[in-house]
């Protein structure tokens, strides 16, 4: 029930925005988040509901080595 | 009981009904068989299957109703070990129907009935009140040739499991124009008569063959583990599916495994015929992403267990339910 | 990153209970496999996160009744269609004529109500607060396209009070799989009370495999430390997504809530806000919960309390086809995930 897919924000167009799903085209609505194109976001029960952040490797890996060490 | 959606969704239900009613009621031998057509003794064994044809809407990108009644007859026979022949087609159209769009259609049969080498050669027409809707049913009838005998019980310990190519193609092109979600998957609606052809040719020890629809690979698979009373193992890193249908599967919380197709097939073959059996698949028009996708691990218990991308293991189950109405 | 598959299967430390709480991670622990990779003394233990599965009988009632009213159409997931109430599934009535119809987004609501303004449109609205967040987007929209005939049923739920229930009446919880897409919108701080109060650690958790097991890991590593950690940072921020919650309070304000197996837990709900009550198509009161089949084990496996494969009926009187219970009718239902995924069997 909290399925929800990653996708990339190809436009926007006031409250909806047009989300790619590896080549499938869907309508979301994006009142919860603020997006722009080329946005990779999650989409739930179509609603954007956050922006997926890239860079997440580095606190990962601090958490993994916290992890080993206990 | 009332008849529900379930009851035609390829799955459990079909199967329970069909076993309860039309099984009972016919009492006949070869039909019990339930394989996808009824190979029969008359001049030489004939091959008689077929299968109506209800689909919306009646053009979908990649093919329309007409190629597939063709192609849905002409598998079921080939899945059988017969040479396909012969069709017989009956159309029961609503009124409101469209005569351009039955011309449309009458070429598309007769286009993919050349290229899978048959004949269409008798046919019915009736009219009901309703509002545009057209229904196809196909007959077909095959010859068996001496030798070749192929069933879903003759799976055997060793075999390797081959899957022609991409799932879940058909299914999703059909429910994109529903849910409109826009993408470019077409469905694969094709006659599996070349695939099929290169493997004897070149002597493949096919032990079964199904052709991929609805109910999915989890539906076929498990009939044949039930039938031959064996375990078959899939690996999941190998069973192909396109970028795109995965993308469309996610977003609708569908699996692969459980979605039609209406031009792939599955063989299970000896096992030391699966790289030349792979290679004639992959050579023919249709089959360019095939793969062994498994094998039939032991014999004994009945059961289709899969392993994940991650070294997982989970059961497949045929599918349960309703599955999604109208895509064939 | 490390490769934690190894540790997991050779683990043989102190016996670790970890509870997912999330349908969604139950579905996808099922569907990759991964209980058949960890070591014996790892068990996993599902939860009460299947908001259709927690969702008593008395609110399918209602929504039976509504379809079968004229001039009314019920709106729903597919999961809850094939769920037993009293007496009928929505499919039920369905096939007896009622009007029920399948979406697959709330948004979907607003199109089919604008274009039927002669029918009063009634979405069947459960969840967590992922899905309500999603409910609150459907009001304003509706809100400012002046959009008069929807209306929500609502039977939604929020994770920490019942989270909190588990370990208060049940206990033996070494760790919680967090959920993800709740986090998405809580933020991860919520866990923090919980984790001190029980002494336990709480890992949140994407929904790919790989993820899952690192949560594992985790969670058997921080055993016994009150510790709350964030595996899915790239959606899950500490402080989740503000501007979400703030549609949801707009909206809703916490009730109290029942649930099955649970009873009713003070706070562990959301309603619609009596300003917004024209929205509201009558989810007051929707308390009972009646066995839809006498014996049906639903509500103890929901705890934790037994496994599926404890229940008498799992995988013979009760199977995905012929299903007893919403446990193993929905898909994210832990009966149905455990026999899908052969885990009730060797």
């Amino acid at each position: 029930m909290c399925v929800a897919l990653p996708g990339k924000v190809l436009k926007i167009d006031g409250r909806r925005a047009t989300v790619d799903f590896s080549g499938n085209t869907v309508e979301a609505d994006a009142g919860l988040v603020p997006v722009k194109p080329g946005d990779n976001v999650l989409v739930h029960a179509g609603c954007i509901l956050q922006v997926l952040s890239q860079n997440e490797n580095d606190s990962l890996r601090s958490l993994f080595r916290e992890l080993e060490e206990l | 009981m009332k008849i529900t959606m379930a009851h035609g969704s390829g799955g459990e239900s079909t199967s329970e009904l069909i076993a309860d009613i039309f099984e009972k009621s016919f009492n006949d031998p070869v039909l019990s068989k339930m394989e996808d057509s009824a190979v029969l003794p008359g001049a030489g064994r004939i091959a008689v299957t077929t299968d109506s044809f209800v689909v919306t809407p009646l053009f979908f990108p990649g093919g329309d109703i007409g190629r597939l009644c063709v192609c849905g007859t002409v598998n079921d026979l080939l899945m059988s070990g017969a040479d396909p022949e012969y069709l017989t087609c009956g159309f029961i159209l609503e009124e409101g129907a469209d005569t351009e769009d039955l011309r449309k259609i009458a070429v598309s049969m007769s286009r993919t009935a050349r290229e899978a080498g048959v004949r269409i050669v008798a046919g019915d027409t009736k009219v009901v009140e309703g509002s545009g809707g057209v229904y196809i049913n196909t007959a077909g009838v095959g010859f068996v040739p001496d030798g070749i005998n192929v069933g879903a019980s003759n799976c055997r310990e060793g075999d390797a499991v081959l899957l022609s190519g991409s799932l879940g193609d058909h299914h999703a092109a059909i429910l994109s124009k529903r849910m409109g979600i826009e993408n470019t998957i077409v469905s694969d609606c094709a006659p599996l008569v070349g695939m099929v052809d290169a493997m004897k040719r070149s002597g493949v020890r096919i032990h079964a063959m199904r052709d991929v629809t609805r109910g999915g690979l989890a539906t076929i698979l498990n009939e044949f583990a039930s039938a031959a009373v064996c375990r078959i193992g899939l690996d999941e890193s190998k069973i192909p599916v396109s970028p795109q249908v995965r993308g469309f599967c996610g977003i609708l919380g569908l699996d692969p495994l459980d979605m039609g197709n209406e031009g792939k097939m599955v063989a299970v073959v000896a096992p030391e015929d699966a790289e030349r059996a792979v290679g004639c698949m992959r050579k023919s028009r249709y089959g360019k992403n095939a793969a062994v996708i498994g094998r039939v691990e032991a014999e004994g218990e009945s059961a289709v267990l899969l392993k994940t991308p991650i070294g997982g293991t989970r059961v497949v189950g045929p599918l349960y339910g309703e599955g999604l109405p109208r895509i064939c | 990153m490390t490769d934690v598959r190894p540790f997991l299967k050779n683990y043989d430390g102190p016996p670790v209970r970890l509870m997912e709480v999330c349908g969604t991670h139950t579905a996808a622990i099922s569907k990759n496999g991964i209980a058949r990779m960890l070591s014996p003394a790892i068990r996993l233990i599902s939860g009460p996160g299947c908001p259709v599965c927690v969702t008593v009988t008395a609110y399918i009632d209602r929504l039976v009744e509504l379809s079968l009213r004229p001039g009314t159409v019920v709106l729903t997931f597919g999961d809850l269609m094939r769920v037993p109430g009293g007496r009928m599934s929505l499919n039920d009535a369905k096939a007896a004529g009622g009007n029920v119809r399948m979406v697959y987004s709330p948004m979907d609501a607003l199109r089919l109500a604008e274009s039927d303004p002669k029918n009063t449109y009634v979405f069947a609205a459960v969840g967590f607060e992922t899905t309500s967040a999603v409910y609150a987007a459907l009001l304003e929209d509706a809100e400012s396209e002046r959009i008069g005939n929807l209306k929500l049923l609502t039977s939604l739920k929020i994770m920490p009070p019942v989270i909190d229930w588990v370990c208060r009446n049940q206990g033996g919880v070494d760790g919680f799989i967090a959920p993800g897409h709740v986090s998405v919108i809580t933020g991860c701080k919520i866990y923090q009370p919980l984790a001190e109060r029980y002494g336990i650690p709480f890992v949140v958790a994407g929904f790919e495999g790989g993820q899952l097991l690192d949560a594992i890991y985790a969670l058997v590593k921080l055993r016994g430390r009150p510790r709350v950690m964030n595996l899915y940072p790239s959606a899950v921020r500490e402080n989740g997504n503000e501007e979400a919650r703030r549609a949801i309070r707009r909206y809703f304000e916490p009730c109290a809530a029942a649930w099955r197996g649970m009873g009713t837990i003070p706070g562990s709900g959301l309603m619609l806000r009596k300003e917004y009550s024209r929205f509201d198509a009558g989810s007051a009161g929707l308390d009972e919960d009646c066995n839809f089949s006498p014996g049906c084990l639903c509500a103890k496996v929901l705890t934790g309390a037994i496994s599926p494969a404890d229940c008498p009926r799992f995988g013979r009187l009760c199977t995905p086809q012929t299903p007893q219970g919403a446990c193993m009718v929905s898909q994210e239902g832990s009966c149905y995930n455990y026999y899908i995924s052969g885990r009730g069997s060797k």
